[in-house]
């Protein structure tokens, strides 16, 4: 068309008409109306969920200022009826269907729109408006897109968004696991000392010479909580203790299951420790599930029966200070372990040793010296050394990425040690 | 204000102090508000659970379960009688010969909190947290931008991400178990329970006023509210 | 359970999806049949108190008294038009007894918290050792700088020395090293919660269920 407009001439005033008139008419192209380009849009099936969506992309249309939103049309048929299921501001260029059922077959088709009037005509299309693959038709306001699909939603049997976790957790697990079987195999292992715990059997040695009882305190959540779960193995520990020493023991409890647990653990303790008949159901009593309730009544007994040992050890929450402070307050000797940070404080300020968040958790292991259970704690180090090795090889990675922007490869090393700790 | 409200407003008066002369001892008021405390609260926790868990969440799922043989999450209806099963087992342990069944109900309740908590606290706790420490040792593009003069100016440039790096590894170096705490680790793990003992520091420190608010809620009752009720009375 | 559990995180597929969702709702159904041992033993407790002429009987009574009186209030929802509807309505009997009983004391409880603070300041601000003293003066400057007294007492700082303004110093020292405390002892929880999960769910761990045999 070119040559037929401006013909062949091959000096230098015509290289400049022929170089004029392809710039001209690429001019006229880009005014011409949308419609005559192409747009799509392109369905699929979301990966790693349960079945229950598809992924809608389309490309931008242009020029875009023309449109001000999309729509989003659904059908169980290429030919129809299509009914609009979202519309999408026109900085957005894709859409999760999460309405779509699992196993149902549907298409879509996405349309611009250059005004909102338009869109509220065009709810609903009947097949015979409908538009071919080859070319879109365009109606008044609106542009369509060809229509994608079949496409059905499935779900799939592991989530790969989440695969960076499933390593981690993976490496951690093994790594517990091996120095478990470590411990078995009878390996020696050492671990550190904790004073807190160092400190607990001459605190129940206190509390029988002073021939005072020794009050435990589990926590106030319930059997849901992890930390009650390990407030209640430290339990077991210092009630076969309490058991050798025909100390008393008095553990009031905020949740009658904790009630029901304690009681086993009490029990079974002082069985291992060949004291049987000493043990009494009314060593461990429900007082309210009310967490000031329930402090109100510690206080009380802290007031009353004077415990020259006092134990927390559990989940805490604004009651942990009250608690510390009336323990405080009769002279008993106090320690606590949380894994509630912001109480943590309070303990340290009042009680004489805190295990301090992780120390809660291997405390257990610790007064068992029991090899397999100290073998854990070994892979508890392993988890905290991958950490500090990360932390070191994002922090230089990172470093080195701000000193030399040019060198794309650290960023993308540096973003890929962030990916392993992604969470989705 | 009606009679019965003038009676609720003397009782919550009386039952404030009540609490409040633990402070000074240990004594018999204190004790029957401690009493009335936790009869109440035991006695509001069970009809709050038995009204918004069992009959919900157990005896309406299982008796409509023909006509609504899945509940609006999905769950089969029927599904909800193993909870019955394992709620009667828990009742089991009120007779001796039957009392170990009791057990299993505890099994799977402890089996199921290690199992949701184990993935809960791996990505909240740990794996969120390593992300967000992932941090440059020195940010020269953020530098520009940082803001002051002076001293201040050097705060915010340098120390920020170098600090919140040094203080997280010191810190898990402080929590390592399998090596004891001396020469060069001794060290690191000294500067972490510094580091520990600021962020104790500063928790101790930002809750304080709180406290005090929570203080002068009750006093800005007694005075506000209960002083005025005993002049005024009821009408 | 725990291994099902750990594993439904990763699996996208009905019913694992929702697995986690339909345990909890299972734990709340036995958390209230355990309410009922728990509930006996409190009557079992207090009533024993009075049968047996026990020196705080009286005290007993009262409990056993409220505690039966907000159960009958409660469970018959006296007082209400009809079973439909919330338990806590206005002009129940369970509203009323919770506004003038339960409402106050817990405020009462939680409002002794500042007495208990000032004490605890008081026994932490000593400075025994060189750990003490971070504390103390970590918390004396955020303290300080969450009142107008701290700026006013460093109001008068140049611009180049402006971090050592209180307020300022308070909001530096907790958005950097108290953040950088928090994250470690948070990790360190986390590694814990796994280890203690998994010696829990792999049996190493029983003792909580009463059986310690190896």
């Amino acid at each position: 068309m070119a040559l037929t407009l401006f013909g062949v001439v091959l000096n230098r005033t015509g290289w400049v008409w022929l170089i004029a008139g392809w710039a001209a008419l690429a001019g006229v192209a880009i005014a011409q109306p949308a419609d005559m380009q192409m747009w799509s849009v392109k369905a699929q099936d979301r990966p790693s969920d349960a079945g229950d969506a598809v992924q809608l992309f389309w490309s931008p249309i242009a020029p875009a200022a023309e449109f001000i939103c999309y729509i989003v049309q659904r059908a169980p048929a290429a030919e129809g009826p299509f009914e609009t299921i979202a519309t999408v501001v026109s900085i957005d260029t894709q859409y999760v269907d999460a309405a779509a059922l699992t196993g149902d077959v549907y298409f879509y088709r996405v349309a611009a729109l250059d005004s909102v009037e338009a869109g509220a005509a065009d709810q609903t299309t009947s097949p015979a408006d409908s538009l071919s693959a080859a070319s879109p038709a365009r109606t008044v306001d609106t542009i369509y897109t060809a229509v994608a699909g079949p496409v059905n939603s499935t779900a799939q049997w592991f989530n790969l968004r989440r695969l960076n976790q499933f390593l981690v957790i993976i490496i951690l697990s093994a790594a517990i696991i091996y120095f478990i079987s470590q411990a078995r195999s009878g390996k020696q292992l050492y671990v550190r000392k904790i004073a807190g715990l160092q400190a607990m059997e001459e605190a129940i040695g206190r509390a029988t010479e002073m021939g005072r009882p020794i009050l435990f305190l589990p926590g106030i959540h319930d059997m849901d909580d992890v930390q009650t779960i390990a407030g209640l193995t430290i339990l077991a520990r210092v009630a076969r203790t309490v058991a050798e020493y025909e100390t008393t023991l008095n553990v009031p409890v905020s949740r009658s299951l904790v009630m029901t647990t304690a009681r086993e653990t009490i029990k079974e303790a002082y069985a291992a420790a060949g004291r049987p008949d000493s043990y009494n159901d009314n060593m461990v009593h429900y007082v309210t599930d009310e967490q000031f309730g329930y402090v109100a009544a510690v206080d009380g007994i802290m007031m009353r029966q004077k415990p020259a040992t006092c134990l927390y050890m559990g989940a805490f929450f604004a009651e942990s200070l009250i608690v510390a402070e009336t323990g405080a307050e009769i002279g008993a000797i106090q320690i606590a372990g949380t894994a509630q940070p912001a109480q943590l404080p309070f303990f340290v300020a009042a009680c004489d040793y805190t295990l301090i968040g992780e120390e809660l958790f291997a405390a257990s292991a610790y007064l068992s010296g029991e090899p397999r259970q100290l073998g854990s704690l070994k892979g508890q180090d392993v988890g905290k050394v991958m950490a500090m090795c990360a932390l070191g090889l994002g922090a230089a990675l990172l470093t080195l990425h701000s000193l030399v922007p040019g060198w794309p490869i650290l960023a993308n090393m540096a973003d890929w040690v962030g990916k392993v700790f992604q969470v989705r | 204000m009606n009679v019965s409200d003038w009676l609720a407003l003397q009782v919550a008066a009386l039952l404030t102090l009540g609490i409040v002369s633990f402070l000074y001892k240990d004594n018999p008021i204190y004790k029957i508000c401690e009493s009335i405390f936790l009869g109440v609260s035991a006695g509001y926790w069970f009809t709050v659970l038995f009204w918004e868990n069992m009959v919900p969440k157990l005896y309406e799922n299982i008796s409509q379960a023909g006509s609504r043989p899945y509940t609006e999450a999905g769950v089969p209806s029927l599904l909800y009688v193993v909870a019955l099963i394992l709620g009667i087992m828990m009742l089991l342990r009120l007779f001796p010969k039957l009392g170990w069944m009791s057990r299993w109900p505890l099994s799977v309740v402890v089996g199921a909190t290690a199992g949701l908590w184990f993935i809960t606290y791996m990505q909240s706790n740990a794996l969120s947290q390593l992300r967000a420490t992932l941090l440059p040792i020195l940010d020269f593009q953020a530098m520009d931008a940082a803001t002051g003069t002076g001293l201040s100016g050097w705060f915010n440039k340098y120390l920020g991400n170098l600090v919140i790096l040094v203080g997280t590894s010191t810190g898990l170096c402080y929590f390592y178990f399998s090596k004891e705490h001396k020469g060069v680790f001794g060290g690191l793990a000294r500067v972490g329970i510094y580091f520990l003992m600021v962020t104790f520091g500063a928790s101790f420190g930002y809750t304080v006023m709180s406290r005090m608010s929570l203080l002068l809620g009750r006093i800005d009752f007694m005075i506000s509210e209960w002083w005025p009720s005993l002049f005024s009375g009821w009408s | 359970m725990g291994f099902v559990l750990i594993f439904a995180f990763f699996i996208p597929h009905h019913p694992f999806d929702a697995l986690g969702e339909d345990v909890t709702v299972f734990f709340d159904i036995v958390a209230v049949f355990a309410f009922i041992l728990g509930g006996g033993n409190l009557l079992r407790m207090h009533g024993n108190h009075i049968y047996t002429r026990h020196k705080d009987r009286w005290f007993s009574a009262v409990t056993l008294a409220g505690f039966l009186l907000m159960l009958f209030a409660g469970l018959f929802k006296i007082g209400q038009e009809g079973w439909c509807g919330a338990v806590d309505q206005p002009g129940a009997w369970f509203n009323n007894i919770y506004t003038a009983t339960f409402d106050p004391l817990q405020s009462t409880m939680y409002a002794l918290l500042a007495f208990f603070v000032a004490s605890a300041s008081f026994r932490a601000f000593r400075a025994k050792n060189r750990e003490a003293t971070i504390l103390l003066v970590a918390a004396f400057i955020v303290l300080l700088g969450r009142t107008p007294a701290g700026d006013y007492a460093t109001d008068w700082l140049p611009d180049s020395l402006s971090i050592f303004k209180v307020s300022n110093l308070a909001n530096w020292i907790m958005s950097v090293p108290n953040l950088a405390g928090q994250r470690a002892i948070v990790i360190g929880i986390a590694l814990g919660v796994v280890s203690l999960s998994l010696r829990v769910i792999l049996g190493v761990e029983r003792s909580h269920l009463g059986t310690d045999k190896s």
